[in-house]
């Protein structure tokens, strides 16, 4: 009789334990259920209408739409929409990467110019982080200003040299460079103090060991810095490469996606089809496309930096 | 069940959940919820009048420096109309305010009682149904709406239904340098084909660099360069609304002219989002004897120039018409009676022949009232602003634009076509055929 009762004294508590746990999971789950109910508010349900809207000819302010199947699709894949479409990919792109490139150049070498921790470097450091507390629409009035092709104070100082004006922004060859002139200036210093401080928590240990090996300061940038830094550059990589992707303000204020489509970035060749062209549904179907896009971007990055990132500092 | 599998479970949910939602409705699914009853259909002005105190906003464009105008008018009408609080709100550039409005329609809610509106968007916001219909308002109340003219009426119109009354109304126009043109004796075109011996009168060329252009046409806004084409014979939407002809033999004569004058240096087809700032400073520094411009801005010229500022009507070819610019007033039909009567009762205000010389006298912008400009006021306005002549002589030559509601896309796609061959030096007749494939594909889709 004994291990009988036993046994069932056994399953008894397992039962009490499992309805514990499952109070407990309750519990969890009701705390998160806010942020859930949040999400799905403002992000999932925006999404599935997103998808929804794709298959109609909704022009956003008549109140009544029709469903078209795929033509939509139809007009991005195959129709008069494939050439816009490899255009404002490939200026897009050309775009995050020349940024990405800047940034994370840029920061590490500002912050290894202004490393030293004393007053006059303080203070430099503080000049090149200042611009990111500008406003970005209120930095591309000026910028566009500076960058005009015949007032502008870039070109009256090249003229100086002797070097002839250039029409910045309305040049093909120059505008997307123009807007790169303005988003460098703003995040290069951001990276810089990001970087700087990642430096800081580097262990002297390796520079002295190194320094004993004789070895050189570029060595020790090459084989201790650089590695060691590799977390803030996956970290600076990411958030720049999907901020840059999303670029809006500045082309609409400096170039409005022109002259001749040349800088007519994802976002805003989406914004214009919304609210300038009434095509929602086309806008909707490019934005669906585009976060694809964004998703197989941030992946294959998450997989390269499983392989390459070194989180031994 | 675990934690993880309990958590996608209900994230599933919720996408299906959100996602049978979305598709809801059938064939035809809405957008947001329908506000109030459209259109009354009684006749009575009773049914319009307003019987208790309502504030109301108007969503207006009108820039900062026209400021103190739109105070002591919105203040005239608050002291006639104490039932009625306006609040008059800047929204920025009239694309700003489409972007505003075309969010605050589409989600039906923060509508404004009254909106200004650029003249471009009547068609589409016509067609979109977004506007009330001001027809039995105006039979009701006893509105004079013959006092303004055909063209302008009909600018505001769609679907043969008025949806919006002129308001502050432009056309383009030539503004040249007097000065210089009484010492050198250049004689302002007031045809196309005398163009070409203008260019070279009042330009100055030297060893291919420019010191001074004839004039400079805006290439950032297709309504400025339009009545070239329309004026020798291009129709632009052809009579099937469904293709363009902006690469016949007639627009591509056109074209070729423009692209020929800005090579040479002669003119400047000015393009870009600084493109205008650039115009204005090119003629008041006398790099430029003459712009293409709106009447808007004779104001502005006039007080920023330090020479005689003349305005001139643009040369015509088989025809010499302009076109409205500007802007209307429009009431969203999504609101409520009582907020669309208040609006209603602004708007006439708003438009009336007291109000009327205001607007025309503190901006550049155009008496919009045929009585309006045969009375003392408007002679008034005549002495203290005599370039206005050639305009009120050719008011009847001012046409309302084209209204397609796909002609944004089609305006889009023509300016950057044209720019790009007359700028980069491209082949005219390969960049107008690729145009015409794609302005055919906007205006068969509508």
């Amino acid at each position: 009789m004994e291990p009988v009762l036993e046994n069932e004294k056994k399953i008894e508590l397992k039962k009490s334990k499992i309805s514990n746990i499952k109070v407990e999971e309750f519990k969890d789950f009701l705390t998160v259920l806010p942020a859930l109910a949040f999400f799905g508010v403002f992000i999932y349900y925006p999404l599935a209408q997103l998808f929804n809207i794709s298959f109609t000819n909704w022009n956003l302010i008549k109140d009544s739409y029709k469903y078209v199947g795929l033509k939509n699709y139809q007009w991005l894949y195959n129709g008069s929409g494939k050439a816009e479409l490899i255009n404002s990919l490939r200026v897009t792109f050309i775009y995050t990467l020349s940024e990405v490139t800047i940034t994370l150049v840029g920061g590490m070498l500002l912050a290894l110019l202004f490393g030293k921790m004393t007053r006059k470097y303080a203070f430099m450091r503080s000049i090149v982080f200042m611009p990111k507390y500008v406003g970005m629409s209120t930095a591309a009035v000026v910028y566009a200003w500076i960058l005009n092709g015949k007032y502008g104070i870039l070109n009256y100082v090249l003229n100086i040299f002797g070097i002839p004006s250039v029409d910045w922004l309305t040049q093909q060859s120059t505008a997307l460079i123009g807007v790169l002139f303005l988003t460098s200036w703003r995040v290069v210093g951001y990276a810089m103090i990001i970087y700087l401080s990642a430096m800081q928590g580097i262990s002297r240990d390796y520079y002295e060991a190194a320094s004993l090996d004789g070895a050189t300061k570029v060595q020790e940038l090459r084989y201790i810095t650089i590695p060691l830094l590799s977390p803030t550059t996956l970290f600076l990589f990411v958030t720049t490469f999907i901020a840059s992707m999303k670029v809006f303000q500045s082309i609409d204020v400096m170039t409005g996606g022109g002259p001749y489509e040349s800088t007519n970035v994802m976002v805003y060749w989406i914004y214009n089809l919304a609210f300038v062209d009434f095509r929602v549904d086309r806008a909707a179907v490019t934005s669906i496309l585009f976060f694809i896009i964004l998703l197989v971007c941030t992946i294959l990055t998450m997989k390269v930096s499983d392989k390459s990132v070194n989180y031994d500092s | 069940m675990k934690p993880t599998k309990l958590f996608s479970v209900f994230m599933m949910s919720v996408f299906m959940l959100t996602s049978v939602v979305a598709c809801s409705g059938g064939s035809t699914g809405t957008s947001g919820t329908k506000g109030p009853s459209a259109s009354p259909t009684e006749n009575s002005a009773e049914k319009y009048a307003v019987t208790k105190p309502i504030k109301i906003e108007w969503w207006h464009a009108i820039e900062s420096q026209y400021q103190p105008t739109v105070d002591k008018v919105v203040s005239d009408f608050k002291s006639k109309n104490p039932n009625i609080d306006v609040e008059a709100i800047y929204q920025g550039s009239y694309a700003d305010l489409n972007n505003k409005l075309v969010a605050a329609q589409a989600a039906g809610t923060t509508l404004p009682a009254l909106a200004i509106s650029n003249t471009p968007y009547v068609a589409q916001y016509g067609e979109a149904e977004l506007c009330e219909t001001l027809d039995p308002y105006i039979k009701a109340t006893g509105f004079d709406i013959k006092d303004f003219g055909a063209g302008l009426v009909k600018s505001s119109s769609y679907d043969e239904k008025l949806i919006a009354l002129p308001f502050q109304i432009s056309t383009q126009i030539m503004f040249y340098n007097k000065d210089m043109a009484d010492a050198e004796g250049i004689k302002i075109p007031t045809k196309w084909s005398e163009m070409d011996e203008f260019m070279k009168k009042a330009s100055k060329v030297n060893n291919g660099k420019t010191d001074r252009y004839a004039t400079v046409i805006p290439g950032w806004d297709q309504w400025y360069f339009e009545p070239f084409f329309l004026n020798n014979g291009v129709k632009i939407v052809n009579s099937d609304n469904k293709s363009t002809d902006l690469n016949s033999d007639k627009a591509l004569n056109i074209a070729n002219q423009i692209k020929k004058w800005h090579q040479e240096g002669t003119a400047f087809f000015a393009y870009g989002k600084d493109a205008s700032a650039n115009m204005r400073q090119s003629f008041l520094d006398g790099k430029a004897f003459s712009v293409i411009h709106t009447t808007s801005l004779y104001d502005m010229y006039a007080k920023s120039a330090k020479f005689k500022v003349g305005m001139a009507w643009l040369p015509g070819g088989d025809t010499n018409y302009s076109e409205i610019g500007g802007n209307v007033l429009l009431i969203p039909k999504k609101n409520s009676q009582e907020v669309k009567n208040a609006a209603w009762a602004f708007m006439s205000y708003l438009t009336s022949k007291d109000v009327n010389m205001v607007w025309a006298t503190d901006t550049g912008y155009m008496p919009t009232r045929n009585s309006v400009t045969k009375t003392d006021a408007a002679k008034e306005f005549l002495k203290t602003k005599p370039t206005f002549q050639v305009v009120f002589d050719n008011l009847d030559k001012i046409n309302p634009r084209i209204q397609h509601p796909a002609y944004s896309q089609l305006a889009k796609t023509w300016m950057e076509s044209l720019a790009k061959a007359t700028i980069e030096n491209q082949d005219m007749k390969a960049s107008m055929d690729n145009a015409k494939k794609l302005i055919d594909e906007i205006l068969a889709d509508k």
